[in-house]
């Protein structure tokens, strides 16, 4: 069972809960951190009726959840939530607290960080403990993505970070776990100076490159919005989905909703065939969760055949059509 | 309404090219730029001012050479413009860096009824500052804003929160961060460049201006440390395949059966 002190706190984030797996993404991460560091795993979860998300912190591996219920908790608020989880923290002292890299994460973290005089790293795309020093080193993309800083907070605490979403691969759900839910006194919170007056949920596209098993991931080197075109008869012949890159989308060759990477979307599917991108980690952060990356590009140094299982150095115009056909043939 | 606009100078980032041996960047030939999302902060502000009248401040904390991105926001329009600057400043995180601008922030008569900025910079896109400035000041916060309206003493804002279509009430005085959807930048007139190198002062505040501690600003004054750059790892075991378009399509298929994605041919 958990100690109280110096846990791994994981940020409960549970709007749109069944599209956002970031929380569960946080707590198989938080476990491997926690192990390094001799101590527990705590989701703290704030919000009004949400004992379900508890339970299911728990099926994925929470040693401990920390639920505050309360209908002033039920809207996603930055300063009641900075308020509210900044004295427990006070009273707690977890030695590291981390939350997706989702808009409120990182809306929130920030301010929470402040009022902790803490230190915060921002979207990161892995987290591990120094075995040395047992400092939490967050790796964040820099430049654009074109580097990745190794950031520490060597003496203040808790070390916080928000994580990229999709990086980390959330633990089965056991439904014989156990766990701890427990219920810490809530003081009476003021009222918001900020107020969501009407919040209109997402309208769901077709698209769910999240959840997707095959990923066929287009940019520049396609040329033409016509070869481009070409990816969705590959995803259909392979049951996948089409995503892209930002100069794709910005090109006008498909919609935002598609786009991959840092500023996009992250998949977790079994195979990503990417063709015609040069690889800016910008846009491979989207992809590295897949397990297996194939890519196609007609140039041998581009810097996307440093992250794939299979490089194939060829133009894409020239063998897409021939790919379509062969797969048409033996399906 | 008075505002303040936080600008950042930073390197024109899809430009750089990196130093493989040292890890930095390499900043010679690339082009210094305002951060583009506080340009959209800049041109809200023109716009609010257009409308509801008042003065734009803009302040950026910086090396003496970010003093080109307050004089391009002079001319284009900004009625006044600070420059923090001081070498105790260097290396600092986000936690030190709005210590510094919130502090600048409240050294200002009167002050200010809204303050504004880019929800991200382009050269480490954290998006900490604002929020951060706004928890030093005590000001309400709305992040990645892309409709802003008045309404005496109310704004009534608009933004996107994962694909949530919020709207939302906040009072004046308020920091928001803003998105590209608030505006275009396309008219931000940079054609009275040459006027503001004669006509408008940069005022320039280093740490002693502002009553602090060496201690507190700069890397002494941050909580993180970046410990070491590096490129992104390759994965390994990746196999390289040239040939003509047919190999190509063969050792695709291939690898397709291998994972089951395809049955082997008979």
């Amino acid at each position: 069972m958990s100690k109280s002190f110096g846990d791994v706190w994981i940020f409960g984030d549970y709007r749109d809960y069944f599209q956002n797996r970031i929380t569960l993404q946080l707590i198989a991460k938080g476990k491997d951190l926690a192990e390094m560091l001799n101590t527990g795993t705590t989701v703290v979860l704030l919000g009004e009726q949400v004992h379900q998300y508890a339970m299911e912190y728990v099926a994925h591996g929470a040693n401990t959840v920390m639920v505050a219920e309360h209908p002033k908790l039920k809207e996603y608020e930055v300063e009641t939530y900075t308020t509210l989880l900044s004295q427990w923290v006070k009273s707690y002292r977890p030695e590291i607290f981390i939350a997706g890299a989702t808009s409120f994460g990182r809306e929130f973290f920030p301010r929470l960080a402040k009022r902790l005089r803490t230190g915060l790293s921002a979207d990161c795309v892995d987290l591990e403990v120094d075995p040395k020093s047992l400092l939490l080193v967050q790796t964040t993309p820099a430049f654009g993505g074109e580097l990745l800083a190794e950031v520490v907070t060597p003496d203040r605490r808790p070390q916080m970070a928000t994580v990229h979403p999709g990086v980390f691969r959330e633990l089965p759900h056991n439904s014989e776990a156990v766990g701890r839910i427990i219920y810490p006194d809530v003081d009476v919170f003021p009222e918001p100076r900020v107020k969501v007056i009407r919040s209109r949920p997402p309208i769901k596209g077709k698209v769910s490159l999240e959840d997707a098993s095959v990923v066929i991931a287009g940019g520049m080197g396609l040329r033409s919005k016509e070869q481009f075109e070409l990816l969705y008869e590959l995803a259909e012949l392979l049951e996948g989905e089409v995503g892209a890159t930002r100069p794709a989308i910005l090109s006008g060759w498909a919609d935002e909703e598609r786009l991959l990477g840092q500023t996009g979307k992250s998949v977790k599917a079994k195979l990503v065939i990417s063709i015609g991108t040069s690889g800016a980690l910008q846009f491979t952060t989207g992809i590295q969760g897949a397990e297996t990356v194939i890519a196609i590009n007609r140039d041998p140094d581009a810097p996307v055949f440093r992250i794939v299982d299979l490089g194939l150095v060829a133009d894409a115009a020239a063998v897409l059509p021939i790919l379509i056909e062969t797969l048409r043939r033996r399906l | 309404m008075n505002i303040v606009v936080f600008i950042k100078q930073v390197p024109d980032v899809p430009n750089i090219r990196i130093d493989e041996q040292r890890m930095t960047i390499i900043r010679e030939g690339v082009e210094s730029i305002i951060n583009p999302l506080d340009c959209v902060a800049l041109q809200a502000a023109l716009e609010l001012r257009e409308r509801e009248g008042g003065r734009i401040t803009v302040l950026s904390m910086g090396p003496p050479q970010s003093e080109e991105a307050l004089r391009e926001a002079l001319a284009a329009g900004a009625d006044k413009a600070i420059l923090l600057t001081d070498s105790a400043f260097a290396g600092a995180d986000t936690l030190a860096t709005s210590h510094v601008l919130a502090r600048a922030v409240s050294k200002l008569r009167p002050f200010p009824d809204l303050l504004l900025c880019g929800m991200q910079t382009i050269d480490s896109d954290t998006g900490h500052v604002g929020p951060q400035i706004a928890e030093e000041l005590d000001l309400p916060q709305v992040c990645g804003v892309n409709e802003i309206h008045v309404d005496g003493d109310l704004l009534v804002l608009k933004r996107l929160s994962e694909g949530f279509l919020d709207t939302i009430r906040a009072p004046l005085p308020a920091l928001l961060t803003v998105s590209k959807e608030l505006c275009p930048v396309s008219d931000l007139s940079l054609g009275a460049v040459e006027a503001a190198f004669t006509q408008k002062d940069i005022i320039r505040w280093a740490a002693h201006d502002l009553g602090l501690h060496p201690d507190e600003v700069g890397l002494a004054g941050s909580a993180t440390h970046v410990r070491k750059l590096r490129q992104p790892a390759a994965r390994t075991g990746g196999r390289i395949v040239t040939g003509s378009p047919q190999s190509i399509v063969d050792a695709l298929i291939r690898k397709l059966e291998s994972m089951s994605i395809l049955d082997e041919e008979d």
